[in-house]
């Protein structure tokens, strides 16, 4: 059976940020390292995504995919260029669950912090530990769980913070494959049920095709936008589909150059 | 509850062993017993005037408590202030370290002076001695914290203050705690300062008052008996809060031998 | 791996134990039973000048008596944290009166605390210099070459060269050590030869009660003035508004002092019972030997009698001393006044 995640017609950039989806202009950011020196981190960077669509960014490591999830969030403002997004919210690299709040209150956190009970919060949470396969485990403490419970719980509580864009910072890259595959397999689900704005960052070419509608390639830093692929094939898709493989080595062919163009 | 009885016993064996070379350094005549009573001397002391001791004890262990109890609280505020606040911080924290230079016994007569012959002077004693290690692990506790689980509560919705309260002072707590142990142990010290820098009125006022006492009295024995009190109250103090700490902040304790 | 479950209820229980010491400790903070007096009587506090002794036997028998009760005061010992405390304290007007010493006493006039002393409890020094046999001591001239502890006072290292100049010894040939107020240990512990401090009505008692049969000169037999070891002190202020209630105090004490000479183990028994550190033996000793200093030599004279030659004497031997900057008998008002003794004053 093949679903399709929701796509929606192309509409203004205003009615995008303002009904959840994102926008960056021409955006540029660069930090200072720890000598002191400034070091370009983005540099040009256009994209949009439109509501309910999955933006894959793939790209070589240190080319500014973080920083890009955190400038969608609104922890850093560009230095040229805009960035008109709605509310997002990041599910980092490292799962930062609160060592301190069971599984469930932390699944709950984002509720609590919008002024929930705790009661509410936690019932709402636990409604989809099921689903996760966390059942039984809603009291467990975050150092009493697998890498993989832990990275599904921090799934269910970004989920549960209700924004309409959500950031995923490689938040498959650190599980097993099999974990990996059921998880692929949750999220499109949740998204068929809650359509979201996803910009997904990963290395992994192959599962931002799997999953994405369309795919940003970025160079090396500063990063660039290298290439935009639009991946329209029905879902559910499978790795070893011909589609996919060429798709794939379109997006390494992009990579390769970017690297190329040094 | 067997295992941690065999925990206890390097200590027991160790301590045994230390009182045996004591009551034979006074019995073999090396030393006066004015100067240095024997234990069995002031174990039958201790028997004899129990009464005495209990109630001194009662006293110290009510200072003790609301005295340490108050220092973490103040220091714990005074802390998370400091970390919240720069110009507080600059402000205040070369003070906070002054005032552990500030000589008791300078000040006794004016705290009696501003709170009278009661135990508020031995209160003010105790916190003055003990906030600051609290004051100290609170504030390296909270610069600590992760930040990237800061910006993940931004990113959550969360406020300052409501990044505080879910992210940052939970995470400081068991620094804060262990704070907390050092200030306890300074405590049980600071209540016998605080009762020997401090006038008082009726005839119990605590161990360190009764030591002393004791001392100019020339009851050696009796003396060493209530200074082995409390000896031994600090160590049930220390671990009465090992084990708070194990049940408030299970987090901070790591079950060794557990595989991941 | 199975979830360990959170032990709530432990943090329940925990918690509550923190609560209940808490509120414990904040009950102990209001458990100060003060006694019950009449509505007429009048809160007067003395500050002792050192924890509760046999020197302090009138105070705590007219207290257990109700004399004072009967004179409409109701008086409340307190035990200072030292010895200089007590006329600090009383200058700030946080107590009523203070029992200290009279050389204490013309410190603290010449640095100008308006305070006067109103009666002699003790009528001569009771400080001496102690010395165990085994140091070989019989007199101040056999100090030569040793040893002394003091404790630390700045009178007592003066009253140490008067002693040691009138036996016809060179100061300098004596070495001087602040043993603090363990003065006894310090003798026995063999550190010094002799110690300058001790009260010939205690420390000398203490060892001759553990069998050391000490040598024992009092000050004023070698060579110092005499004083007053042991005077009420209140300040000028009162002295010149509360007569009244001084004179009610005196006659009170003069009351409970008559109660100690008749019966010196009772008297023991309430200075044991003010401080557990108090030995009933050492004590009932401390009062017997006592008595007749606390009596003026001249019989005609009432109980608490200050002399004032005496005084006079002393004061210049301090100023001689360089211990005080001015003259005591010349600067203002005198540092003592017989006014309120019973049968005395205006």
């Amino acid at each position: 059976m093949s679903t399709q995640l929701k796509s929606r017609d192309r509409a203004t950039h205003e009615s995008d940020s303002t009904r959840g989806g994102v926008a960056l202009q021409g955006v540029s950011r660069a930090y200072r390292d720890r000598g002191g020196a400034s070091v370009a981190a983005l540099s040009g960077v256009s994209l949009r995504a439109t509501h309910g669509e999955l933006l894959a960014v793939v790209g070589p490591s240190g080319c500014g995919k973080t920083t890009l999830l955190e400038l969608i969030c609104g922890l850093q403002r560009p230095d040229e260029g805009t960035v008109a997004c709605g509310p997002a919210v990041l599910m980092p690299q490292r799962d930062l669950l609160l060592p301190w709040l069971s599984a469930l209150d932390n699944a709950a956190l984002a509720l609590r912090i919008a002024g929930r009970s705790r009661r509410e919060a936690r019932a709402d949470a636990g409604a989809l530990f099921a689903e996760l396969g966390l059942d039984g485990f809603q009291r467990a403490r975050p150092h009493e769980l697998s890498g993989g419970m832990r990275q599904r719980v921090a799934f269910l509580r970004t989920l549960l913070s209700r924004k309409p864009v959500l950031c995923l910072d490689e938040p498959l890259s650190a599980l097993d494959a099999i974990t990996r595959e059921e998880l692929r397999d949750w999220l499109c689900g949740a998204l068929v049920r809650e359509p979201r704005t996803v910009v997904l960052v990963t290395h992994d070419v192959e599962e931002a095709i799997v999953l994405a509608d369309r795919v940003a390639v970025l160079s090396a830093r500063p990063g660039r936008v290298l290439a935009e692929i639009a991946v329209d094939l029905p879902r559910p898709r499978t790795p070893t589909a011909p589609a996919v493989i060429a798709l794939r080595q379109r997006a390494l062919h992009g990579l390769r150059e970017g690297a190329h163009q040094l | 509850m067997t295992r941690r009885l065999l925990h206890a016993l390097p200590a027991a064996a160790l301590a045994l062993a230390l009182v045996g070379a004591w009551e034979g350094y006074v019995d073999l005549g090396l030393v006066n017993p004015i100067v240095l009573p024997a234990p069995h001397e002031i174990a039958s002391v201790a028997w004899s005037n129990a009464g005495l001791l209990a109630a001194n004890l009662e006293l110290t262990a009510q200072e003790v408590g609301l005295g340490v109890l108050l220092a973490l609280l103040f220091g714990f505020v005074l802390g998370v202030l400091i970390h919240l606040s720069p110009a507080l911080r600059r402000a205040v924290y070369p003070l906070a370290v002054g005032s552990q230079a500030v000589p008791i016994a300078l000040i006794g007569v004016l705290l009696v002076f501003w709170w009278g012959f009661g135990v508020l002077p031995k209160l003010f004693v105790i916190v003055l001695i003990c906030f600051f290690p609290v004051v100290v692990t609170t504030v390296d506790g909270l610069s600590a914290v992760d930040p990237d689980q800061l910006k993940l509560l931004r990113t959550l919705g969360a406020s300052r203050w409501q990044a505080l309260r879910f992210g940052e002072l939970p995470a400081a707590v068991p620094a804060a705690l262990s704070g907390a142990r050092i200030a306890l142990a300074v405590g049980v010290i600071g209540a016998y300062i605080a009762e020997t820098s401090t006038a008082t009125s009726g005839p119990y006022a605590g161990l360190g008052h009764q030591i002393n006492a004791d001392i100019n009295g020339l009851q050696t024995p009796r003396a060493y008996a209530a200074a082995a009190v409390l000896f031994l109250f600090a160590i049930a103090c220390f671990y009465t809060l090992a084990l708070a700490e194990r049940v408030l902040a299970p987090w901070a304790h790591r079950p060794r031998g557990e595989s991941r | 791996m199975r979830a360990t479950p959170t032990s709530a209820r432990a943090r329940t229980v925990v918690s509550l134990l923190i609560a209940c010491a808490c509120a414990a400790a904040l009950a102990a903070c209001g458990t100060k039973q003060d006694t019950i007096s009449p509505p007429a009587a009048k809160p007067f506090t003395v500050m002792l000048d050192w924890f509760p002794n046999a020197d302090h036997a009138p105070l705590y028998a007219a207290i257990s008596h109700g004399y004072f009760d009967q004179v409409g005061l109701d008086v409340r010992p307190i035990v200072p944290s030292e010895t200089a405390e007590p006329l600090k304290l009383l200058a700030a007007g946080k107590v009523d009166m203070a029992i200290s010493y009279e050389p204490q006493l013309l410190l603290a006039r010449d640095q100008g605390l308006k305070l006067v002393s109103i009666a002699a409890l003790v009528q001569r020094p009771l400080t001496s210099i102690i010395a165990l046999p085994s140091a070989h001591v019989q007199k101040v001239a056999d100090l030569a070459g040793k040893r002394v502890g003091t404790a630390g006072l700045a009178y007592q290292a003066a009253e140490l060269r008067t002693a040691l100049q009138s036996a016809g010894v060179s100061p300098s040939s004596v070495q001087e050590a602040d043993v603090g107020f363990n003065l006894v240990g310090a003798m026995l512990s063999g550190k010094v030869a002799a110690t300058l401090g001790g009260y010939w009505n205690y420390e000398a008692l203490q060892l001759e009660q553990m069998h050391k049969h000490p040598i024992v000169i009092p000050v004023d037999h070698a060579g110092v003035p005499s004083y007053d070891e042991l005077v009420l002190v209140v300040r000028s202020e009162e002295a010149r508004l509360d007569g009244q209630d001084l004179r009610a105090f005196l006659q009170a004490l003069t009351r409970g002092a008559q109660q100690v000479r008749s019966n010196p183990a009772a008297a023991a028994a309430l200075i044991v019972k003010a401080n557990p550190a108090a030995e009933m033996k050492l004590q009932t000793a401390s009062i017997e030997k006592t008595l007749p200093a606390t009596l003026p030599s001249n019989k005609s004279n009432p109980y608490g009698w200050q002399d004032p030659s005496a005084w006079a004497a002393f004061g210049s031997w301090m100023l001689a001393h360089g211990l005080i900057h001015s003259n005591p008998n010349t600067a203002g008002l005198p540092p003592f006044t017989n006014e309120f003794l019973p049968g005395q004053g205006i």
